[in-house]
């Protein structure tokens, strides 16, 4: 393995984020040949942690752009602070400055509100890690847009002039997939699907995050999950959900996974009503022990 | 010297495997090739495992890319049980013999016609439930995106359900580029604030806002429900149930001699006793198909529904034995009418098929886009054509 790789997989472990060298590869990757990450993968796989994870480790800055439907350049990138000049405007009303001067203080920095894809690219010091998460969720325009500025990496405002990035940012962009991204989009990133844990993967996570879980309980928590995104289930749970019903396990001092216990916390992981009487059916048939599959 | 001997075909045969990823229908052009050939550059090619992610996230651009990748990958670099540590694989490698082995996909078998399935036949839940169900892996939903409609079980309608669902989604209420003025809103309304600072002297007290208006898109659908559609009718009202009982904007009707309005027939029943409902009071299912006075019919008795905020799907093989020019002149008042006049012809899917027949014919000019519906993935792509 080589070893910036091994070293990013350490980072990234020293965060407690449990990554596998499939992650650790990308990541490398992404920086190496400063291409935007698209992350896809179910819902509570971890995606966004990624990016977090990423900017503790590199010790710089998250910024983040959450979207969503209608989200378009003045939310995204920069907008003039209209209030901030109306005001400045009544202030120099009695002044002796003329039209052109006024005009340039109100339509300069100090008067533009930055918005994140802005912020990224003129962030003073070190390259700040840029989260665009769920991407999936902005409409065909905004991509476009953003496809702009991710391949420039510069960004021009009319009263102003060009500001041109001081330094790449690391990119993560996530998608959930309720909508096909635009070819242009998934070429111009690397890619990567992370999928659902593999129980030892997985049971490493539980033992990481849970803080004071005892070992038989994690083992069983785990297994059980294994089994449970193998059923027809409306709402798959991910490790988010592990993760909260593991917390509560240990909150209530459960050292096993017993009936009463499993009905009470059904609700960490189970988010739908179909989905829930199917797993009441499930434990009043007594199959409980049944779900926790066996070690290999 | 022999160092370089390796290099260079290491070279070689990554610029091979791009090119035979990209007949795979892979987003993979000249400059992901030269990201691939810099990626070996930075990971260790002793470690068979992390060329393997290293390339992977280069060269594949979405989930489905990956059985591919692993595929040709195993083709290309495959060691058949050797040490996976070996550098020599990697290096001197075996490259395959040439890219043209790689085979299409294999085609969806063009349905034959006249195998009249009867609405009543849908209904027994015995047919076509042959062997038991299978957990959804990710392998599953790949053998499904591809699989014809004309083959599909009764099992797999999940999944054309949960396409519907996105596409009832994407087109609920979608913001507009346009904005409206409102009292407290993302954007100031400068126009507006200029106005109003004049009653108190130029000074602007109070500032107005603006927002995004909503943009509310219909969907009139019309599913050919004639006899040569009959494999593919029955996933099809699947889907437009679906889609009916998920979407609030939505009108759905039948065709094949004459009109039916069955928008509410499916909405909010059971799927089995909506079926039901059809079965009593659509009349000529399975019939012939007369696209020309169906369409006509609409256009005569319901104007109202379409607009220029509609989309019109019209789902049909385009297989008319009326009279073409009926046709052309119905689809020339429905395409002034709607935003978007869509035909989804799941014929389309079979690589031999040509839209030869009359019908379709006098049809292609006045359509805005032309696509086949002969699986999930077509379904899928449909959600492309639904904006305005």
């Amino acid at each position: 393995m080589r070893e910036e790789i091994r070293k990013i997989q350490e980072l990234m472990e020293q965060e407690a984020y449990i990554t596998d060298p499939a992650i650790a590869t990308s990541v490398y990757l992404a920086m190496a040949l400063k291409k935007p990450l698209l992350i896809e993968g179910h819902a509570g796989v971890g995606k966004t942690e990624i990016a977090k994870v990423l900017a503790r480790a590199l010790d710089t800055n998250l910024i983040r752009l959450q979207c969503y439907e209608g989200l378009d350049a003045t939310t995204a990138l920069y907008e003039w602070n209209y209030s901030k000049q109306l005001l400045r405007i009544k202030l120099e009303e009695a002044s002796a400055h003329s039209a052109e001067e006024k005009e340039a203080v109100i339509f300069s920095e100090p008067f533009l509100l930055k918005r994140p894809l802005l912020q990224a690219i003129t962030q003073d010091g070190q390259a700040p890690v840029l989260l665009i998460d769920e991407v999936d969720r902005s409409d065909e325009e905004f991509e476009s847009f953003l496809l702009e500025v991710l391949s420039d990496f510069q960004v021009t405002i009319p009263e102003i002039g060009t500001i041109k990035a001081t330094h790449h940012p690391y990119v993560v962009l996530t998608s959930n997939r309720s909508r096909e991204l635009s070819d242009a989009l998934r070429r111009r990133c690397l890619y990567l699907w992370i999928d659902y844990p593999s129980l030892a993967k997985e049971l490493k996570i539980v033992q990481t995050k849970v803080p004071g879980i005892n070992e038989q309980l994690a083992g069983e928590i785990a297994r059980f999950m294994q089994t449970v995104r193998k059923m027809k289930l409306n709402k798959v749970p991910g490790v988010a959900e592990t993760l909260d019903w593991a917390t509560a396990l240990v909150a209530l001092h459960a050292s096993y996974l017993g009936d009463e216990v499993v009905r009470e916390t059904l609700g960490c992981f189970v988010k739908d009503k179909g989905d829930l009487r199917k797993f009441q059916a499930e434990l009043d048939a007594g199959h409980l022990a049944g779900m926790i599959t066996p070690l290999p | 010297m022999m160092e370089s001997t390796h290099q260079r075909d290491l070279l070689t045969t990554t610029v091979r495997f791009c090119r035979a990823l990209r007949e795979r229908g892979l987003l993979v052009t000249p400059a992901e090739a030269i990201d691939a050939v810099k990626t070996l550059n930075l990971v260790d090619l002793g470690d068979r495992q992390e060329v393997y992610w290293g390339l992977r996230s280069v060269l594949t651009s979405r989930v489905e890319d990956l059985p591919i990748f692993e595929e040709l990958f195993e083709t290309f670099w495959g060691f058949n049980g050797s040490s996976p540590q070996s550098l020599k694989g990697l290096l001197g490698g075996m490259p395959p013999p040439t890219t043209e082995v790689q085979e299409p996909p294999p085609t969806p078998k063009r349905p034959t016609k006249g195998m009249a399935l009867s609405l009543e036949r849908w209904l027994n839940p015995d047919e076509g439930q042959g062997e038991p169900i299978g957990l959804p892996g990710m392998s599953d939903q790949e053998a499904l995106i591809d699989k014809d409609f004309s083959i599909f079980g009764a099992e797999e309608l999940e999944e054309i359900t949960k396409v519907a669902t996105r596409i009832a989604r994407r087109l609920a209420a979608r913001p507009s580029r346009r904005r409206k003025p409102t009292r407290k809103g993302q954007w100031v309304d400068l126009r507006r604030t200029f106005r109003r600072s004049l009653k108190t002297g130029g000074d602007p007290i109070e500032l107005t806002f603006q927002e995004r208006k909503t943009r509310k898109t219909k969907l009139v659908t019309l599913c050919d429900v004639s006899g040569s559609m009959d494999l593919y009718s029955r996933f099809l009202l699947q889907f437009l149930y679906a889609l009916q009982n998920s979407f609030a904007r939505v009108e759905t009707f039948t065709f094949s001699t004459s009109l039916s309005r069955i928008t509410d027939h499916l909405k909010g029943h059971p799927y089995l006793s909506a079926l039901g409902r059809l079965s009593g009071d659509v009349r000529d299912w399975s019939g012939g198909t007369r696209i020309g006075p169906s369409l006509t019919t609409f256009n005569k008795e319901w104007p109202s529904l379409v607009d220029k905020r509609t989309i019109v799907i019209i789902l049909s093989d385009g297989w008319d034995t009326g009279e073409p020019e009926e046709l052309a002149e119905a689809l020339v008042t429905l395409k002034k009418r709607s935003g978007r006049l869509i035909w989804l012809n799941p014929l389309l899917g079979s690589p031999t098929y040509q839209p030869l027949t009359r019908g379709m014919q006098a049809a292609l000019p006045y359509v805005d886009v032309f696509a086949s519906a002969h699986n999930l993935a077509s379904l899928k792509t449909l959600e492309r054509h639904l904006y305005l």
